[in-house]
């Protein structure tokens, strides 16, 4: 069908002034936070679930494929358009549509900023856990497909652990309800299997979430090493000990002597490594499990631990972490942010081979990353414009993901794997686990018109 | 400009934008029109495709580029600090040089050439606002020597809604006995408007006629009420003369002893930080400290104060180009207003009153909106 008559129609379900299709528009809804690019055909912007269903009905008619598309902050690739199609932008679908604090759960649209929502609840003093460092403008329905994290999910879960339910439009355009305010839901945990899908499997178009009081008190403590590893057995020492912590965030050298560069967080420039931590919870007993936690970062040869008395302290502690990425980000024109999870007691090993990658190919690398849940983070910092080394970062990306799978861990923990990671599954599924993934893909959306060209890899049978 | 120019200058900086997003949730344009093209990263996207030969000047680039209020809040809360603006003006350059702009703008121009002034009326009616007040010297404080000039600016010399500005600030200069004069007919527009039209080619004369004026006055400070010519002398004029923003002025003068606070004033108000004084010349204290010297007025910050101000609507000509664009920017600015539960704005900008308070009238929203040199005169009483 040309560009002109999928226009026309969709201008029948949502009018003219929602839809894009002009060249520019095309070129500017091609990319997304990764370093991939595509083009889509035209954009639409739907003001309902009703709308949503129709669009996609025409789509599944004509096999036209559909992306979905909140602010287009995923690091893997998720929204790029592949092969073509409608780009469904949720920007017109943006509300809270309920706060039930009693039974402890929000309904939103799809197309609502995480932070949004944040900001309405911390009125009632209840939060939303997750915490996506895009959370200031990620929307609920990207948080849905790529299961966001963030620092706090090492004591609270990601995403999935806080959504409970979903109005979901199916690939042929039929509308179901998953899940709901209830804990658990009879049947198949199709909520389950959508958190994380990525746009292959259904569009969200309303999530029910769950939201929690906010904790009565916290403690945030910054303990310095000479070593990078021994932050890291911290790290392990800690959670082995019983104790989870909200957060424990580690920074590198190279981390903090950008971040000393540019915000002053006042870290030490000598030193290897920073371990953040931050505790959460009743007032009582805090101060006692704050003391063993020092007590195990000196025994693992931490060779000062602060702990912020003030509200101050803890925004200072906390400015060098949040102005970490921005700090590395001025060293070289682009960074891309690698994302992958390894078992906490192989952090220090897999960080030391990380930084052999970093000199195999002569490519700076800085880590700050979610140490807690062995949520690695380094940063490959590069000039996207000199095409040799950016052939070399997508290499050693690669590699680094495979280290993440020899150590026992995985390929992603956050972004999800879009166009970007598609091989590297090979690293950590058999050919009969992807079989079976293609299988529940084809139940869903037998057609392939749902974000095609991402997360399974083609498999020659 | 042209393509290979745009390359050689602003290349390096659009590259730095690594299409994170975290613009969108603060770019004023993007939150009201909801489309990519309104983004930060959307600009930056366009202006590199332009540079590397991946797309023509199309019809779009032009509404998109001439739809960026230069507030900066982007690069304020970008990781690398992407100057987008900067890449945007330089844009605007190009397609001014390719004739490809909002035909509006040829008024502007038009003005600027035939009277020196935006509004296309006789120089000499840039003190028509004096009219209005009480026992005005002979002199009408255009002297030949003064130590101090006060550049009143175009929007407050001839828009009757921003007339209050010169009229309470010359009194608190007067009641202060500074030496001062304004330049009256005399007093060219900065360039600013020529700035943000892409077209700071025609600047030249004006820079060269208001510096000149300076010299023949012998100032040793010149001082604006406008956020936007302090901004553009501040970056555009060569001159040995001290440049203050009113509300610098009235801080030191305040220090000085020479204006003290007779009423007091037992209200709230919230203060917006005009883009062009705040983040774009850093002065955030000055009109605070004036704020708090004020017996019982009491100040609420708004959320998005200091460096994470929200603009108005009313910057980069964008009330000109698209009226109705920089209404919904307004519209937000009151809602935030609003949330923090004062009816009473202040502001030190004659633009940020003009978009604010032209929203809340034509939408009969109850909201004082005040210029601080108001407050500062009826608290000296």
């Amino acid at each position: 069908m040309n560009r002109e008559q999928m226009v026309e129609e969709l201008s029948k379900i949502v009018g003219k002034e929602n839809i894009l299709s002009s060249e520019t528009d095309l070129l500017l809804y091609g990319y997304d936070a990764s370093l991939f690019k595509g083009k889509p055909d035209c954009i639409a912007f739907p003001g309902s679930t009703q709308e949503v269903s129709e669009i996609v009905r025409f789509c599944h008619r004509e096999k036209i494929p559909v992306i979905a598309r909140g602010s287009g902050t995923n690091l893997s690739g998720g929204t790029i358009p592949t092969k073509g199609g409608i780009i469904l932008h949720f920007s017109r679908m943006n509300k809270v549509l309920e706060i039930d604090i009693e039974n402890q759960r929000a309904v939103v649209e799809t197309g609502l900023f995480t932070l949004a929502l944040k900001n309405q609840l911390a009125r009632h003093g209840y939060v939303y856990q997750p915490d996506p460092a895009s959370e200031k403008v990620s929307t609920f329905g990207g948080n849905f497909a790529e299961n966001s994290g963030g620092p706090h999910c090492l004591k609270y879960g990601v995403t999935t652990n806080h959504i409970l339910g979903a109005e979901v439009v199916l690939s042929d355009g039929e509308v179901i309800q998953v899940g709901g305010k209830v804990l658990d839901a009879p049947g198949y945990d199709l909520t389950g299997i959508l958190v994380g899908s990525e746009g292959t499997l259904g569009i969200a178009t309303h999530l029910t979430l769950r939201i929690m009081p906010k904790s009565e008190a916290v403690k945030t403590m910054l303990a310095i090493y000479n070593s990078l590893e021994d932050a890291g057995r911290t790290v392990s020492a800690i959670i082995a000990d019983g104790i989870v912590p909200a957060t424990l965030e580690i920074l590198d050298k190279l981390t903090i002597k950008a971040v000393e560069e540019s915000v002053h967080a006042g870290f030490p420039l000598d030193a290897e490594a920073v371990l953040l931590i931050e505790l959460d919870g009743l007032k009582d007993g805090m101060e006692r499990l704050a003391e063993r936690i020092m007590e195990i970062c000196r025994k693992n040869n931490a060779r000062e631990v602060k702990s912020a008395k003030t509200e101050a302290e803890r925004t200072q502690l906390w400015a060098g972490r949040k102005g970490a990425f921005g700090a590395i980000s001025r060293l070289r024109p682009n960074y891309l942010v690698c994302d992958g999870t390894v078992p906490r007691t192989k952090l220090p090993e897999v960080l030391a081979q990380v930084m052999e990658v970093s000199k195999k190919y002569g490519l700076t690398i800085a880590n700050v990353f979610h140490a807690g849940d062995g949520n690695l983070h380094p940063l490959i910092l590069f000039d996207e414009r000199d095409e040799e080394e950016l052939r070399k970062v997508h290499l050693a990306g690669s590699e680094i993901m495979k280290l993440c799978a020899d150590a026992g861990g995985t390929i992603s923990g956050e972004h999800g794997i879009g166009t970007e990671k598609m091989k590297e599954m090979f690293f950590v599924f058999s050919l009969q686990d992807i079989a079976a993934m293609r299988k529940v893909k084809k139940a869903f959306d037998p057609e392939d018109i749902y974000n095609p060209g991402k997360i399974l890899p083609e498999v020659q049978t | 400009m042209n393509r290979d120019e745009l390359k050689v200058q602003f290349y390096d900086e659009v590259a730095k934008c690594n299409h994170c997003g975290f613009c969108l949730a603060h770019c004023p344009v993007y939150t009201v029109a909801g489309r990519e093209w309104a983004t930060p990263r959307g600009k930056n996207a366009l202006v590199k495709a332009i540079i590397e030969g991946k797309i023509d000047w199309t019809p779009e680039i032009e509404e998109t580029l001439f739809r960026c209020t230069g507030c900066r809040l982007c690069t304020q809360t970008c990781f690398p600090a992407v100057e987008t603006n900067q890449g945007v003006l330089a844009g605007r350059e190009c397609l001014v040089d390719r004739k490809q702009y909002p035909k509006v703008i040829d008024r502007v121009v038009e003005a600027l050439e035939s009277h020196y002034n935006i509004l296309n009326e006789p120089n000499v009616n840039r003190t028509l606002w004096m009219d209005k007040l009480e026992g005005i010297p002979d002199h009408r404080f255009q002297k030949e020597k003064a130590k101090v000039i006060y550049f009143v600016g175009c929007v407050a010399a001839f828009y009757p809604m921003a007339h209050k500005i010169p009229q309470t600030f010359i009194q608190i200069l007067n009641k202060a006995d500074v030496d001062f004069t304004i330049l009256g007919g005399e007093e060219w527009c900065c360039g600013f408007p020529l700035i943000q039209a892409g077209m700071k080619d025609k600047m030249q004369k004006l820079v060269e006629h208001n510096q000149e004026k300076v010299k023949d006055i012998g100032a040793e400070t010149v001082v604006f009420a406008c956020p936007s010519c302090f901004h553009t002398w501040k970056e555009k004029y060569q001159t040995d003369a001290e440049l203050l923003h009113s509300t610098q002025f009235i801080e030191r003068l305040i220090g000085e002893g020479k204006i003290a606070f007779q009423n007091g004033a037992d209200r709230t108000v919230t203060y917006h930080d005009p883009c062009d004084l705040g983040r774009n010349s850093k002065v955030f204290d000055a009109p605070r400290n004036i704020l708090k010297k004020i017996p019982g007025l009491n100040l609420i910050e708004l959320e998005g104060n200091r460096q994470l101000s929200v603009c108005c609507g009313g910057g980069g000509d964008l009330e000109m180009i698209d009226p109705a664009l920089s209404a919904a920017i307004a519209q937000r600015k009151i809602e935030e207003i609003q949330r923090t539960g004062t009816e009473e704005v202040v502001t030190s900008c004659q633009q940020c009153i003009r978009t604010i308070s032209g929203y809340a009238r034509k939408h009969k929203i109850k909201l004082k909106v005040k210029d601080i040199t108001e407050v500062v005169l009826e608290a000296m009483g």
